[in-house]
């Protein structure tokens, strides 16, 4: 009977600790559309990659609308190199899996390097990970429209 | 037999109780080796493969989380959508070739990238394409399940 009892006390805890995530989700989409926002439109536009630096993980991986595959540095390198950059991103939609969340939303993205103008428009998917208190994006698609 | 297997088997254990009121907590990243993971996520991107090529929509239904976002040809679909096109897709014509991918793991993330050949047949003519798909897999009580996956055209 104890035994029961036990196990019907863990059961409570873990749906307590179920329940305060999920309703944190609200406060971590908005965070993680803020981040979009300052990661994409504003350290984009100011050449910021400090700012970049901080928001991608030293394993960030990304596949650009080209199809090829490109690491933080690589990314930060293009940031810094570009003489202009304007990354517009739409309406949002962020799924939250505990420790990770995943954004998606429609992106303009045009700017010049190199004396090339570029010009890309599409959708996004971004894999955003909690660690150490910290949101980091992991993983980003860029989907070029066909 | 794979982790996969063995998340599905035990939930029908009664050790399930014990787990779920654990499912709250945060499971260490050591407590799923990252040799393991890798296995488990290329097994399940596998059966993925095997359920698309077989309109078997219902191994896909377990392995795709319900709030999936997926992206098919730049298109955002839901979850219900893509499983009702797999069911009644022809694979005949529309013919795809997995090609070597990358697994990284990030404690109960795992985010896979890795290319695949399409090959399709319309009105007699024959096209194929490569794309660039990057996948995300989130560790769940039941399992490592697919939430994020999208690909794009890789340019020649």
């Amino acid at each position: 009977m104890a035994k029961m009892v036990c196990i019907l006390l863990m059961v409570l805890a873990g749906a307590s600790v179920l329940g305060a995530r999920q309703a944190d989700e609200p406060d971590v989409k908005s965070k993680i559309i803020a981040l979009e926002r300052l990661s994409k439109m504003q350290a984009f536009a100011a050449k910021d990659v400090k700012t970049l630096d901080q928001l991608l993980d030293k394993n960030f991986v990304l596949v650009n609308p080209d199809g090829k595959v490109e690491t933080k540095a690589d990314l930060l390198l293009f940031v810094q190199s570009a003489d202009s950059l304007q990354y517009t991103v739409g309406v949002m939609m962020v799924r939250v899996h505990g420790d990770t969340a995943v954004a998606t939303g429609l992106y303009s993205l045009t700017g010049v390097q190199h004396g090339n103008r570029l010009s890309y428009r599409g959708r996004f998917v971004d894999t955003w990970l909690l660690k150490e208190g910290q949101w980091v994006a992991i993983a980003s698609l860029t989907i070029a429209d066909e | 037999m794979d982790d996969l297997t063995w998340h599905r088997m035990r939930t029908r254990n009664w050790i399930v109780l014990f787990l779920m009121a654990c499912a709250g907590l945060a499971l260490p990243a050591q407590e799923v080796s990252d040799g393991g993971t890798v296995a488990a996520i290329r097994a399940l991107e596998q059966e993925w493969t095997v359920g698309q090529s077989h309109n078997d929509n219902r191994v896909l239904d377990l392995i795709f989380d319900n709030a999936l976002i997926y992206v098919e040809y730049g298109k955002l679909v839901t979850k219900g959508e893509y499983l009702a096109r797999v069911k009644t897709a022809s694979p005949e014509l529309n013919q795809v070739v997995m090609e070597p991918m990358t697994i990284r793991v990030f404690g109960r993330t795992a985010v896979v990238i890795g290319t695949y050949l399409e090959k399709q047949e319309q009105g007699g003519h024959r096209d194929m394409k490569r794309w660039r798909y990057v996948d995300t897999w989130v560790y769940k009580k039941n399992g490592w399940v697919l939430v994020a996956a999208g690909a794009t055209r890789v340019s020649h």
